[in-house]
């Protein structure tokens, strides 16, 4: 490693951490004071450094701590970096690059064990594999986001404005009835007139070539959705990278846990169901269980006002709560399927070693789905 | 990383940038066109962005800040276009308006990122399917590349080799480094590095 500095934390430029700007005009303030900085791909990294360590003996605690936003591949102590009294310095080298980014997101200026940990980006560590592996994951994800983007949005505009998607494509022909289309349309949706917009507003022709409409017919249509849009698009896409990663690892581990072993769970206490439940509708769960009755053939007849013959604890039902997620979903109606394919099995069980009926329902498995709604609820 | 907006709601992301282009336009003081380059560039990440980018013509906003005296505003804006160069529209965008030579200007800049992201900017701009841009693999490109692979700043040594390895013929960096025993060194490396010649 060269040392181009005798200061703590500054063997190398993009380990200093910068002073926080306070000079910010308001309507660009964010949440958190940040200092002026630029993150490009070739900063980021999957190692992370970590400054601030409290010489303590902490370093099982910190990796557990770090290891909640990802798989660590390896990690270790660097005992020749530069450090301030009593502190030590970390190297954690995460299996994605997106475990990392949000590793140092949210531990960045955290306290831990009574010190203030300092977390950037160590890519001078990275081989020259894993640098080549990185630059190729962002442009394929780049690529893909915006060909998904454009796939859904002709789709849209394909079924909802069909009429205009027609007169815009015969103006693709000649560049400039287009290019007073897409001037019409910057206008209506910047909401005002504003003059003072050199780079907006004039668009010099020679920067409007024929290929670059075909590929962007899209945006002058897209402006106008975009922008009232905007806000909500920004929330999907701006969270996509950090939560979106970190639900899917929850989501496939739980999904292994509840699938497998399901018939064996001991049963556990009620009271954690209690405390997590959502909520359930009355009319919701007695359809459920007249039509679970119906596919068991019990021999109880069941009253249509429910008064049933129950033995047992009788528990709330599975909710069906809509995640507005395709995948989620998915994966939610695969959990429910497999929890009623568990709860019919022990039912079966029931009947047939004890004589009665007994209403049981799967409280392992209503606690692991009602933990997952729990992540899932933001 | 990208802040989140304070603006009326239903003005939205659009309006927000366009807000930044206008004051990058109209300050004067130097801070506040670094904050707000800083800002536009740490936007040009996210690929949603990019439709408003390219209306509010920030990608030409990008490759004019490319000739400032201000070290910081250059290594903002290449930043910036390192960022958003992935994506094809952009792509051809910057190919279009000429942008590969204000880039290849950039690697010799002093500043060790302004480097990192021009190469990056460099391999990401090359076309797929191996056909390299005649200009991206010109002799006094891969003379740098070559020198740049044995400098002493493993992120630099480690982008030269994968442009030399994946970016360039066998043969121009043979021939590129045939010529350089003859040929001055033109590009200097960047200030933060000491290059070790072996």
């Amino acid at each position: 490693m060269a040392s181009s500095g005798g200061e703590l934390g500054s063997l190398f430029d993009h380990h200093v951490q910068r002073a926080v700007c306070d000079t910010r005009a308001k309507y660009r303030e964010g949440r958190r004071p940040r200092a002026v900085k630029v993150y490009t791909i070739n900063l980021e990294s999957q190692y992370l450094l970590i400054q601030g360590v409290p010489a303590v003996g902490v370093m099982k605690e910190l990796v557990e701590r770090f290891a909640l936003y990802g798989a660590i591949e390896q990690y270790n102590a660097l005992d020749e970096y530069p450090a301030e009294d009593f502190t030590e310095v970390y190297l954690i080298k995460f299996m994605n690059l997106q475990s990392a980014r949000t590793a140092k997101r949210k531990m960045d200026e955290q306290s831990f064990f009574g010190g203030l940990l300092h977390v950037c980006y160590a890519p001078e560590f990275e081989t020259v594999e894993e640098t080549r592996k990185k630059l190729q994951m962002r442009k394929a994800y780049v690529v893909k986001t915006t060909e998904n983007k454009d796939h859904y949005v002709t789709k849209k505009k394909l079924v909802t404005e069909h009429k205009d998607t027609e007169d815009f494509r015969e103006d693709l022909h000649s560049e400039m009835s287009g290019f007073c289309k897409a001037a019409e349309a910057l206008n209506t949706s910047a909401g005002n007139s504003n003059p003072y917009l050199p780079y907006s507003c004039e668009l010099p022709l020679c920067y409007f070539s024929s290929k670059c409409m075909c590929s962007s017919r899209g945006p002058v249509d897209r402006a106008s959705d975009s922008s009232k849009d905007g806000r909500n698009h920004h929330k999907t896409m701006g969270h996509y990278n950090h939560n979106d990663s970190l639900r899917k690892t929850q989501i496939n581990s739980l999904k292994n846990s509840v699938a497998c072993p399901g018939a064996q769970k001991a049963i556990t206490s009620s009271e954690a169901v209690d405390r997590f439940m959502p909520r359930t509708t009355q009319l919701q769960e007695r359809k459920r269980r007249r039509e679970d009755d119906r596919k068991l053939g019990t021999f109880l007849q069941t009253n249509p006002s429910g008064n049933e013959i129950m033995i047992g604890p009788l528990l709330p039902d599975i909710s069906k709560v809509d995640m507005h997620d395709d995948s989620l979903n998915t994966t939610a109606n695969l959990i429910r399927h497999k929890l009623k394919e568990v709860r019919l099995f022990l039912k079966n069980y029931s009947k047939t070693r004890f004589g009665y009926r007994i209403k049981w329902r799967i409280i392992c498995g209503n606690d692991s789905t009602v933990i997952f709604f729990h992540f899932l609820v933001f | 990383m990208a802040q989140k907006p304070k603006v009326d709601p239903h003005v939205g992301r659009l309006g927000y940038l366009q807000a930044l282009v206008t004051e990058f336009q109209e300050t004067q003081s130097q801070d506040a066109k670094e904050q707000v380059l800083a800002n536009l560039a740490n936007f040009a990440y996210d690929p949603s962005n990019y439709e408003y980018l390219r209306q509010l013509q920030v990608l030409d906003l990008f490759l004019d800040s490319l000739s400032e005296e201000n070290e910081t505003l250059v290594e903002f804006a290449i930043g910036g276009l390192c960022n958003l160069c992935p994506d094809r529209a952009n792509k051809e965008h910057i190919l279009h308006a000429g942008g590969v030579p204000l880039i290849i200007n950039c690697l010799s800049s002093p500043n060790e990122e302004t480097v990192l992201s021009a190469i990056t900017t460099l391999m990401h701009l090359s076309p797929p399917g191996r056909s390299f841009l005649p200009e991206l693999t010109a002799t006094p490109v891969v003379q740098c590349m070559l020198r740049f692979s044995l400098s002493a700043s493993a992120r630099l040594r480690n982008l030269a080799q994968i442009f030399l390895e994946d970016f360039c013929s066998p043969r121009q960096v043979a021939e590129a480094r045939s010529r350089q025993a003859h040929s001055a060194l033109g590009i200097p490396l960047p200030r933060s590095v000491a290059p070790r010649q072996r």
